[in-house]
């Protein structure tokens, strides 16, 4: 059974259910599932979550794809990592604006908590912290 | 130099202890192979044919004198006695221990050194002009800028697992003949320089790069200013990010997105992201700039003058001293001063390998003669960019005895070579004998003087770490059918009007070689008109002289 964290916490149980972009235009009350290259549309914003698949663990594309939803389309929902989400780099998706995230049961839940916050400041701004670092001597 | 902020610091010691903790749980077995190597390569550690390679970022190739000698002592307790200079202006260590690495970073923390992005599909180490900031004729300093991405691109969190590796350089404000930053071979190419108005903007060129298909940027935007140097960085990067190829690693490059798209097409693309950004995005920060600047505080120079007669005496009564005057030392912004490069180009030793001893003798004279700064040039010798002129003839003496005074920067010896098939496992052919026996054959400085400036670059296979493509005289390491054979090239440049070489023809054995580099220099020496250069009289007469002479039936 995969492993879920959501706002920060390991979760037991989930009902969320995420259906592919063809079967959600149907059922929009249903989460949806979107792959890394997916081009954002603007009614994706009504989805009640929405999960992006990662193919593999060092996909960035699915690091760009969040950014977009976040601050394009303005998506204010949960937005969920699966697929290969790898518990060391759990703080570029939590930075990118995602809010959850399943991974496989091999994974390591006190890595992947942990490492959300291997950093206090980054130099960037980012979804999460969108001013940038003001730095001080 | 730029000196780190409280954050800068905190920033690599988290890192630090944030890889400790990954390779500990890698040796403990709960961390696979296949996923530690994308981790240890974002901190500079690349398994290569015998050893552990660890590659050290010198951001823009500046470096204390401080930290030059923990370089040395980090070669001495951690590795064989020597580093290697790199053609990003980097530090590498070919033989630490892959379980030492968190120690060897922690030591480079308390100097305000990192090894982080300097391998793997991120942006790399930003490279730069090596005499920016103290160049006679330079009006606007690229460093700030280079360092303003060094931080933008430190650990962001949407570029760092990029399709590919990803490089910059930012070349200063210059006469438009000016490029020592080779600016049209990068995925991104900035120009800084000044409009009419006087304010800073930038031109800025992308999909350059060597590699198995060499090209030259395409200028995709010329006078952005200042203000919104990241808004469009941001904008190529998340182009590239979306839609460079991730399904072939040779074709994952920036470049192959940009002639896909074409430049014009790619250009679109960016702007259209731009537009998009430009007006929300708080990336762009002049205030921040102006406290990145500050913090570059400029040495405090003496009020000299220009020493010229004093030196021209003993340049007279000294004909090695002058050699080397003429060749390794450089016009300095302020009077009184010169800026040195010191070779590290001596025949039967691997072009930018320096020995533990030499780091700490080249940190003294920057204490003693100048103001503790060190640079690292792109083809691998050490600059000291501030050196007072009467002291150049103490430098000289010393350098000599060092091993780091050889007169031949800019000549056919100062070779640019990768490691090549003695260390590398990408390698098809051994770089670093080809180089040597070149050295060996051209060993008299008065044909090297008369034969002008020429870059010989050489690679020990298509991935063009020597930049071949891109050499006056450019050798490629090729394998046929086992046995390691050299293609030539001829006409390549990596200054402004960069091209590319073309192809002399069929290849040669390793022992050809230099017999080869004979003919290719007659030629250029009984077509030369006056004080032409090689690239000058090459791109007059054209590569058939050359291969008539080098192909010619042998009696």
């Amino acid at each position: 059974m995969p492993l879920l964290i959501k706002s920060g916490e390991s979760v037991t149980h989930d009902e969320q259910v995420f259906l592919p972009l063809e079967q959600w235009l149907e059922s929009r009350d249903q989460g949806l599932m979107l792959e890394v290259d997916d081009e954002p549309q603007a009614e994706f914003a009504e989805a009640p979550a929405i999960a992006v698949n990662f193919g593999a663990f060092n996909d960035g594309r699915g690091l760009s794809l969040a950014v977009l939803l976040r601050t394009r389309l303005n998506y204010t929902g949960d937005l969920r990592a699966v697929g290969d989400v790898h518990h060391d780099l759990v703080h570029y998706l939590v930075r990118c604006g995602y809010s959850s995230f399943e991974l496989d049961e091999r994974r390591d839940l006190n890595v992947a908590l942990k490492g959300a916050a291997i950093h206090a400041n980054y130099y960037q701004g980012s979804v999460k912290q969108p001013a940038p670092l003001k730095k001080v001597a | 130099m730029y000196r780190y902020t409280q954050h800068d610091q905190q920033f690599v010691e988290e890192r630090v202890a944030h890889y400790r903790d990954q390779t500990e749980r890698y040796l403990a077995g709960e961390l696979a192979e296949d996923e530690f190597l994308q981790l240890r390569l974002r901190n500079g550690l690349y398994v290569q044919r015998l050893a552990p390679m660890l590659r050290v970022a010198v951001p823009y190739g500046t470096l204390s004198s401080e930290q030059l000698r923990v370089l040395a002592r980090i070669a001495r307790d951690y590795d064989r006695g020597y580093g290697h200079l790199s053609t990003r202006q980097n530090m590498q260590y070919n033989w630490p221990e892959l379980a030492r690495v968190p120690d060897i970073l922690a030591e480079l923390a308390q100097v305000q050194m990192h090894a982080i992005q300097t391998s793997g599909n991120c942006i790399r180490n930003t490279t730069t002009d090596e005499f920016a900031g103290v160049a006679a004729g330079e009006t606007v300093d690229p460093r700030p800028y280079c360092e303003l991405i060094r931080q933008w691109s430190t650990v962001h969190p949407e570029f760092d697992w990029l399709p590919r590796k990803f490089k910059m350089a930012v070349k200063g404000s210059h006469s438009p003949s000016v490029d020592r930053a080779a600016i049209s071979v990068h995925d991104i190419g900035i120009a800084v320089k000044r409009n009419d108005a006087g304010d800073v903007v930038f031109d800025v060129y992308v999909g350059g790069g060597l590699g198995r298909t060499p090209v030259i940027g395409a200028l995709i935007r010329e006078n952005l200013p200042e203000p919104h140097l990241l808004t469009y960085l941001q904008a190529i990067l998340r182009v590239y990010n979306r839609y460079g190829r991730r399904d072939n690693k040779y074709k994952a490059r920036i470049k192959i997105l940009v002639r896909a798209m074409t430049a014009e097409g790619f250009k679109e693309r960016v702007d259209t992201e731009w537009e998009a950004i430009r007006e929300v995005s708080p990336e762009v920060n002049t205030e921040e700039l102006a406290r990145i600047s500050e913090r570059f505080e400029r040495p405090a120079y003496e009020s000299l003058s220009d020493q010229t007669e004093a030196l021209s005496a003993k340049r007279l009564a000294e004909p090695g001293f002058d050699r080397w005057m003429r060749h390794c030392v450089f016009e300095h912004q302020v009077p009184g001063y010169a800026s040195v490069m010191l070779s590290t180009k001596v025949t039967g030793i691997p072009p930018g390998d320096v020995t533990d001893q030499q780091m700490e003798a080249v940190a003294d004279w920057a204490d003693r003669f100048g103001h503790g700064e060190i640079r690292i040039s792109h083809q691998q010798n050490f600059v000291l960019p501030d050196v007072r002129q009467d002291a150049l003839e103490t430098l000289w003496k010393e350098a000599e005895l060092h091993g780091l005074a050889t007169p031949n920067i800019g000549l056919l010896t100062d070779i640019i070579c990768c490691p090549g098939g003695d260390y590398c496992s990408l390698a098809n052919a051994k770089s670093i004998p080809v180089a040597e026996a070149i050295q060996q054959k051209f060993d008299d400085y008065d044909d090297l003087y008369d034969l002008g400036p020429i870059d010989l670059n050489i690679s020990g296979c298509m991935n063009a770490c020597g930049h071949h493509h891109v050499g006056n005289i450019g050798i490629l390491g090729v394998d046929k059918k086992g046995a390691e054979f050299y293609q030539i090239s001829l006409g390549g440049n990596s200054h402004t009007d960069a091209t590319l070489g073309q192809i002399l023809g069929p290849s040669f054995s390793r022992e050809e070689v230099p017999e080869v580099m004979g003919k290719i220099l007659d030629v250029f020496v009984a077509n030369r008109n006056g004080e032409e250069t090689f690239l000058q009289c090459y791109r007059r007469i054209g590569i058939e002289p050359f291969k008539e002479r080098v192909y010619a039936a042998t009696h």
